[in-house]
């Protein structure tokens, strides 16, 4: 994968069947992100949301329809699955980071091993993406002597050091207590303002209302609704994300 | 005075005296029954026998034995060989653990089903039936004459015969030495040098120092060199018998099997163990980022299976070393048996086995130092919680 790419959208899906053996979690789904597009999908827990953005990197295999990330196709082709998560950078809910690294070392260890950059210039980078995300003074600590939401933004930095074209978020700040839920969604809204294709699994109604161009409510494996955040919001005729959407912005 | 008794300080300092003093008072009591039967049996207990040369032979040494040797020069001989016996049954059984633990978490379920089956029958079955199994076929393997040879190597139902460098003692001592340095210096460069060093650069210093250590090695070996005669000593057949080389006798080939065998069916769970605790979401990560399966593997997987292993693989092993103890069964002249004969020839039992536990102690105590070591330097820092 080279890096003028050809137009067309930055993740195109369609007709998308995912099972879990006999169970039936994501279907037929037909999606189109284009680049520097920024979508929040939502719906209730179950609904396949996450299933569905694990499958763009190919965490998740597909059973049927095509995904086809920046112009290449994912499918069994290993070298078409490493180019794609080469320009897909994913956040987890948990964080996952590498515990036995140093938070610099965290950053650095996929550009240096994939990209095949120098360590001098990894590290520059990796110092840089540190600041961006606002914790540049513990780049030498352990991720364990971290708190949660400076572990996120870990994350997202050691995403963005790929330097890829496209962000995932799985949930970013479920796993966070409520005073470290801003200092994510900051770093976040930055992201999204400087025009990172991003496509966000996240409850967090507000900054699907600040951020979004589109957001998507899924439920039973299908999407329901598709609509810009205002929309969305406001003007909802679908009784299933009515009821979504008073229960989440109910209290 | 009733008052003092119920004061909690006072009490547990009571209670401390009594326990000590109840101790004391037995372990006198031992030693003054001891000395009395012994004194009746005429035996004179203390330590001088230690310089007294010993009458008898042992069968396999490292170091030079003739029956002219004192006793504590025995003792050392059984040391070494209990050392030798446990450091290649540990390292068999963790070669052998590692591949079969791997197995059982393979994704191939005719892998998982092969260590299964494995580590059920290895593990379930007493080590002293496995130590005289393996005994047992290999002395029924060919005679001196009908060998099976492989390089330079002979396989005779006398023992293994393997070739053995023409060099001097101290020079051979010294470039073993060499070689594990050459093992020992990457490993400690590689901690020490994580933050400063590039992984591209830390790996060529780490190598250059192996090949310094290696080198090092050569150089001391063929500074050793006997004169006149080849650098290495082949076995070949004179006669009836072989002359040559070193024979690794079929006691010890038997014992070390075992060892690896069985041990290795209990590190396999281990193993197992270790690479089941790693969270599934590290490893998701490393993909994600475009890391290569095998990049995965080496670089998030195994280092943090490690971690999770150490600490039991740490107790197994010197579960392991104190099952050389076994040599006894078969004949082989390891620690223990050298004490057992030491007690028959020269009556001092109690030194003895005093002795014999000590050096247990010695042995297994340093090998948790060291493993408490690592342990320490390679623990996860902070808070391993999430959320």
């Amino acid at each position: 994968m080279n890096s003028t790419l050809p137009s067309g959208p930055a993740v195109r899906i369609e007709g998308l069947d995912k099972y879990y053996g006999s169970f039936h979690a994501l279907r037929t789904i037909n999606l189109s992100v284009e680049r520097g597009e920024r979508i929040v999908i939502c719906g209730p827990s179950g609904s396949g949301k996450s299933t569905l953005i694990r499958c763009v990197n190919r965490l998740e295999q597909h059973d049927g329809g095509r995904i086809t990330v920046l112009g290449t196709e994912l499918n069994d082709d290993v070298g078409n699955i490493d180019g794609i998560r080469r320009e897909v950078g994913m956040v987890f809910q948990h964080f996952n980071l590498f515990p036995h690294m140093t938070v610099l070392e965290n950053c650095m260890i996929a550009p240096m091993i994939v990209r095949k950059r120098p360590r001098a210039e990894a590290e520059t980078t990796a110092r840089r993406f540190l600041e961006k995300v606002r914790i540049p003074e513990q780049a030498m600590k352990f991720p364990g002597q971290l708190s949660g939401g400076q572990q996120q933004r870990v994350a997202i930095a050691r995403a963005l050091c790929m330097q890829p074209q496209i962000m995932l978020f799985d949930e970013p700040t479920s796993a966070l207590d409520p005073e470290m839920i801003a200092e994510v969604l900051d770093v976040m809204v930055t992201l999204a303002s400087e025009g990172m294709t991003m496509i966000c699994v996240t409850h967090e109604m507000g900054f699907a209302r600040r951020v979004a161009d589109r957001v998507i409510f899924m439920d039973g494996g299908e999407i329901v609704e598709e609509a810009p955040p205002e929309a969305f919001f406001t003007s909802s005729r679908n009784e299933r994300t009515r009821q979504f959407l008073s229960q989440v912005l109910g209290h | 005075m009733v008052s003092l008794l119920r004061n909690q300080k006072v009490r547990n300092a009571l209670l401390q005296v009594l326990y000590v003093g109840s101790l004391a008072a037995m372990i006198l009591a031992c030693v003054m029954i001891a000395r009395r039967n012994l004194a009746e049996q005429g035996i004179t207990s203390g330590f001088d026998f230690l310089y007294k040369s010993t009458g008898w032979d042992v069968n396999f040494s490292l170091l030079p034995a003739t029956a002219n040797d004192p006793y504590w020069w025995f003792f050392l001989i059984g040391i070494v060989n209990t050392l030798f016996l446990g450091g290649t049954g540990l390292i068999l059984a963790t070669i052998v653990g590692t591949i079969v633990g791997l197995a059982r978490t393979s994704a191939n379920e005719l892998a998982r089903l092969l260590g299964r089956t494995y580590v059920d029958i290895f593990r379930n079955i007493p080590l002293i039936l496995q130590v005289f199994f393996w005994y047992a076929l290999i002395t029924h393997l060919p005679t001196p004459r009908a060998a099976h040879e492989a390089f330079g190597m002979l396989l005779t139902s006398r023992g293994l015969y393997v070739p053995i460098p023409n060099v001097g003692g101290i020079a051979f001592a010294a470039a073993i030495l060499a070689v594990i340095a050459a093992i020992a210096l990457p490993l400690w460069l590689g901690r020490t040098s994580r933050l400063s060093q590039p992984f591209g650069e830390r790996l060529g210093i780490q190598l250059a120092s192996a090949a310094t250590a290696l080198a090092t090695a050569a150089v001391i070996l063929a500074l050793g060199r006997l004169p006149d005669v080849p650098m290495l000593d082949f076995p070949a057949l004179q006669g009836l018998n072989l002359q040559g080389g070193l024979r690794i006798p079929p006691e010890f080939s038997a014992l070390a099997i075992a060892i690896a065998i069985y041990g290795g069916s209990y590190i396999a769970e281990i193993v197992r163990g270790g690479f089941k605790a790693v969270g599934k979401g590290q490893m998701e990560a490393a993909q994600s980022v475009g890391l290569s399966p095998w990049r995965v593997f080496t670089l998030v997987r195994l280092p943090l299976a490690l971690r999770a292993m150490l600490p039991i693989l740490a107790n197994q092993y010197v579960w392991l070393m104190k099952a050389t103890t076994m040599g006894i069964a078969v004949g082989f002249t390891d620690f223990f048996m050298i004490v057992a004969l030491t007690i028959n020839h020269s009556g001092q039992t109690l030194e003895a086995i005093g002795i014999l536990m000590g050096g247990f102690l010695a042995i297994n105590l340093s090998l948790a130092a060291v493993f408490n070591r690592i342990n320490k330097a390679i623990a996860l820092k902070g808070n391993q919680l999430r959320g």
